[in-house]
Formats: structure tokens, sequence, C-alpha cells
């Protein structure tokens, strides 16, 4: 076994593609975020700016998680048919730190001028209602949580928290490439006890922190689950994209089989109905309760003032079949589940509209002055799509530039015979 | 005694050819006696193993079950169970009004919905399980074979049925011979 890994493995050609694609990478990045920047400065509505970059890193830090979080579940589980799988996110992992990085901008934005650049409860003169956050209730009441320092504080520790356990899991996997010693394996199962909870418990309050609290008032106990259920289904279709195009490019032939496909598509369709029972949760509740407190949230994302059905109506849909039914249906079929070109595509149109349902999420928050949510089909989504293209950049260099590190696959795991072999 | 005789030798009662069993010492020469009996066009033939051999299914040029489309067809059978018996009971039959809510809504539908489509999709797939591979059994002639046992231990079996188009006892007894059978055997109905 370890002899037919070490063929596979080392190839100079390879990690010389990689250099060319990781530069390649970080140029589009750069293009993409320096876009954003000269969109920021001038766009006559600077808030949409920040809001829409909002979006784009939130999608990527989405995905970077649930990549963990998959991480973390396979070696709870002593799991052995996701190792080849494994080795791919433990380099993705190295997005963290960028991740962080390109964080902050929204931090240090909120703490100058009026505070109010990306959540409107920072600022006690931002009005609400008639009145200001200030002389809100519901805001006087949660101002423990929803504090600028809080904030700040909690985004520091998500951070710290996902690059400390990514670094761990990144090291004990690849010093065991070396020495092969067990006690990596044993570390993992540690980390990962001690990581589910704490990605599981930061993951949720940064959905409340950086996307919920855009419209303090409302309630709902499913947020995080339903950004949990986003970012692993977005983490398996860059799984199925890194899977396809390590196996085109010939570094997984002969090594990844059907059963791989299979096994990381079911997931994929557990995870679709998952979002889809979460995420019907939360508005069958709100429907069926029909408390105003609860309603205004998703009736922004229908109605305009007068009635009027706005854009966001026709967005939810797309959500609700492209999000679920397409997917779902799709993925029922065991030979779209393994054929290479099929299974991208639908890992593509999955990635895109996880993004959509994000910018279903975060840009309603931009209201104009009747306080209708501004349309989903306006220059807002350049600014959408430049962000998205920027941080997707940094983090896709992130990757490719640790991917020629190591072995392509992990090949002194104690499991990677079992999944070399990995059968129904 | 005579009555006994007549019992055994009574053509309309004698034991029917159920058809041919041959044994194979190693999972490999299974396989690749498998591969052959697929070659050679047979439908009704079965392996009997010890254990699940990974990519026997292949060998024998199974092809991939259809019970997951039965599946489809009670879970959707389920979900449009649901959305029925609420609309009819509340929206039809007996009109009533919860909560200020609609007659009939898909919102307050779909729970239900949803669990009769994974209750329907567990009967379907179960049912179908259970037909396609002709269950509950009872009786079948291979437990006549006083080796059938070791199937179950040590020892793999290629099974050929007499009532397969391509049988012919001698060929087909040749064909397992040139696979590599042992004991090749006669089974009785």
């Amino acid at each position: 076994m370890s002899t037919s890994s070490a063929t596979i493995s080392a190839n100079p050609s390879v990690t010389g593609t990689s250099g060319a694609a990781a530069g390649r990478a970080l140029m589009i990045g750069l293009a993409g975020l320096a876009l954003t920047v000269v969109g920021f400065f001038i766009s006559h509505d600077y808030h949409a700016v920040a809001l829409a970059y909002l979006v784009g890193i939130t999608y990527c830090t989405a995905i970077a998680i649930g990549m963990l979080l998959l991480v973390l579940i396979h070696h709870i589980f002593d799991a052995s048919w996701s190792v080849l799988l494994r080795r791919q996110y433990e380099h993705c992992f190295a997005a963290f730190p960028w991740l962080f990085l390109l964080f902050l901008p929204l931090l240090v934005g909120s703490w100058m001028g009026t505070h109010d650049l990306i959540w409107p409860w920072m600022n006690p003169e931002h009005e609400v209602h008639g009145g200001t956050v200030a002389t809100d209730i519901l805001y006087q009441k949660k101002s423990g949580f929803l504090s600028l320092g809080m904030l700040t504080g909690a985004t520091v520790i998500f951070f710290l928290i996902w690059i400390w356990l990514g670094s761990r899991l990144r090291k004990a996997s690849f010093t065991q490439d070396q020495d092969g010693d067990l006690k990596w394996t044993h570390m993992s199962r540690v980390t990962a006890a001690l990581g589910i909870p704490l990605t599981a418990l930061s993951l949720t309050f940064a959905a409340i922190y950086w996307v919920k609290s855009l419209e303090y008032h409302w309630f709902s106990t499913m947020y995080g689950v339903w950004f949990f259920a986003n970012c692993v289904r977005g983490a398996l279709c860059c799984g199925v994209l890194i899977m396809v195009w390590l196996h085109r490019r010939g570094d997984l032939k002969g090594v990844l089989n059907n059963n791989h496909f299979h096994s990381i598509g079911m997931l994929m369709l557990a995870f679709t109905v998952f979002w889809a029972y979460v995420t019907f949760s939360q508005y069958f509740l709100i429907w069926n309760a029909n408390v105003p407190e609860e309603t205004f949230w998703y009736n922004l994302r229908e109605l305009n003032h007068d009635g009027s059905t706005n854009q966001w109506w026709y967005v939810g849909l797309v959500i609700l079949f492209g999000h679920f039914f397409v997917p779902f249906f799709a993925l029922l079929s065991y030979r779209f589940k393994i054929t290479h070109h099929i299974i991208r595509r639908i890992a593509y149109w999955i990635l895109a509209v996880i993004l959509v349902d994000l910018c279903y999420n975060i840009l309603p928050a931009l209201k104009d002055e009747h306080g209708d949510s501004l349309p989903f089909l306006s220059s807002n989504l350049i600014w959408v799509l430049t962000s998205v293209v920027g941080v997707g950049g940094v983090c896709v260099w992130a990757y490719l530039r640790s991917l020629p590190g190591t072995k392509i696959i992990p090949i002194r795991d104690p499991r990677i015979g079992e999944c070399l072999t990995h059968h129904e | 005694m005579s009555t006994a005789g007549t019992t055994i030798t009574d053509p309309t009662m004698a034991a029917q050819n159920y058809g041919l069993i041959a044994a194979f010492d190693t999972a490999p020469g299974l396989y690749r006696a498998a591969e052959k009996v697929r070659d050679a066009g047979f439908r009704r033939w079965d392996c009997i193993t010890p254990f699940p051999v990974h990519g026997l299914d292949k060998a024998m040029g199974v092809k991939r079950s259809i019970v997951p489309r039965i599946s489809l067809v009670g879970g959707i059978t389920g979900f449009i169970t649901g959305m029925t018996m609420i609309w009819w009971t509340g929206a039809y039959d007996y009109k009533l009004v919860v909560g200020g809510k609609p007659l009939f809504s898909p919102m307050f539908a779909f729970p239900v919905s949803y669990e009769l489509t994974i209750l329907f999709t567990a009967f379907a797939t179960i049912g179908g399980m259970f037909v396609l591979n002709g269950l509950p059994m009872h009786y079948h002639p291979v437990l006549k074979h006083d080796q059938i046992r070791r199937g179950m231990d040590d020892r793999f079996f290629i099974v050929i049925e007499a009532r397969d188009d391509r049988f012919d006892a001698a060929k087909t007894r040749a064909l397992l011979e040139a696979a590599g059978g042992l004991d090749i055997k006669e089974l009785e109905a």
C-alpha cells in the first residue's frame, strides 16, 4: 500500500502547476478585493458595499468552518473512507488566518466614525421605528450581548479557535506522514472531542453576531443550525470540486473510486435534507405563531410597505427550489453522485445557491426611505461578487500554497488502507 | 415395501433436478469462476459465500438494485397521502378553522406529509427488498446439500439453476469444472 502511494506523491511537476495556479488565484483574489475597495469609495452607499463584503467573507468562512467540522467529525468517528478528503480539507485550513485578516476591515470600520458601518445597533443614534437604538427597549435589554466590544472580542476568539483547531489538525496529520506515529491520530481525536463543541458554539455565535444581529429585533432559535447546515453543504461541495480537479489532473487517478464519490454524495443529500428541515422549521414556526416580533423578518423579504411583492420574495422561491428541490432530486440518483462532471455541476449549483441564501439573510438589512428592503438585483450584487471572488481567491491561494507541501494522501494514516479500498 | 418402492419410482414424484452446485476453496477462485459463469450468459444462478466478497456483484454481472426506485415511489405516495389527508379532513370533509389559519395550507400540512414520506419510504424499501429477494423463504433446495453449512464457514459455492435457458446438465458441469469448481453435485428441487 505504501509503495503504491509513494509513486503517486511527490511529483515535481505537480508542485510547479500548483505554484502557477496559486499565483493566478492570488492575483484574481487581490483584483476582487481591490475592486471592492474601489466600490467602497466610489459607491454612493458605502454601507451596501460593506454589507456585500460581509456576505463574501461570511460565505468563505462558512465553507472553511464546514471543512473544519467535517474533519473533526471524521476523527471523532474514527472514519476510514474520508481519509483522502480529509487531507485536502487540512490544506484548506491554511485559509483561516487569511480569513481573519480579511475580516479585520469590518471590525476596524465598526470602531471608526458612527460605528454603524455594518451593524446598526453599534450606533446609539441609529434610527429605528421612530426612535433610536439607544431608546429602544429591545436594544437596552440586549445591550450586554450586542456591544461593539463584545462583537470584536467574540470575533477574535472565534477565529483564534478555528485557527488553533486547524493548525493542530494540520500538524498532527502532516507530521504523521513523516514518522507514522499513531499518537498523532490519538491527538486528533482529542482535538475533535474538544473542537466539536467549540466549533459548534463559535459558528452559532458567529452567525448570530455577524448576520442575525443585523435585525436585532428578530428571534430565531434555528439560526445557528441553519448556518451550520450551509457550512457543511458548502464544504462538501468544495470537497467534490477538489476531488474531481485532483482526479482530472491525475494525482488521484486509481486512488479515488466511485464509492468515495457515492459517500460524499450521500452526505450532500443528507445535508440537503437537513438544511431544508431546519430552514423550513424556522419559517414554519414563525408562520404558525404569527407574531409581529418575528414575522417582520420574513415580511421584509416578501413585501414592500404598500403590500406589493418585492424581489426577495422571488429570491425566497429560488432558495426553496434551488437550495432544496433541485439538489434533492438530483442527489437521489446513484449515477449522478458518481459521474464526475454531473456531481461537479451539482456542487457548483449548491455553492451558488448558498451564496444566494446568505444574500437573502444579509442584504435586506439595507433599506430605503420607506423601510423597504433594497432589491436583490442591483449594483450591490456586483460588490457581493467582487467580495466573493476577492476573499475566495485568497482562500484558494492559501490552499494551493499548502498543497505541494505534503503527500497528496496521508500515506501513514492507520486508516488509509481501508480508505483506498473503500466499498459499499 | 412395494408401496414404498412405488412412491420412490413414481415418475411424477421423482426428485426434480434443481441445478448444479460447485464448491470453491478460495474467494479469488469463486470470483474468477463467477466471471466465467457470467460470461457464459447464465441468468438464474447465485454465489454462496460465508462473508461479503467485495466486487462479486460486478463479477456476477448483477445490476444495481431497483429497491431505491421502489423507495422513491413509496416516498412520493407518502407525501401525497399526507397533503391529501390534511386537505380532505380540514378543508373539504369537515371545514374547520384552526388558529385563524387558512382551511388548507401546505405549511401546516408539511410536517405530517414529511413524516409520512419517511414512513412510506421505509415501508416501500423493506417491502421491495422482501419481494425482490423472494422473502419470506422457508425452504431452499441448497439446504439439502450436505456441505452447505460450510458456506457459512469456510467454503464458497456457485449454484446454477436447471431452469436457466442455457442450462445443460453435461455442458454446465463441464463449465463449472473448467472454472475450478470442486465436488460438483446435482441438487434436488
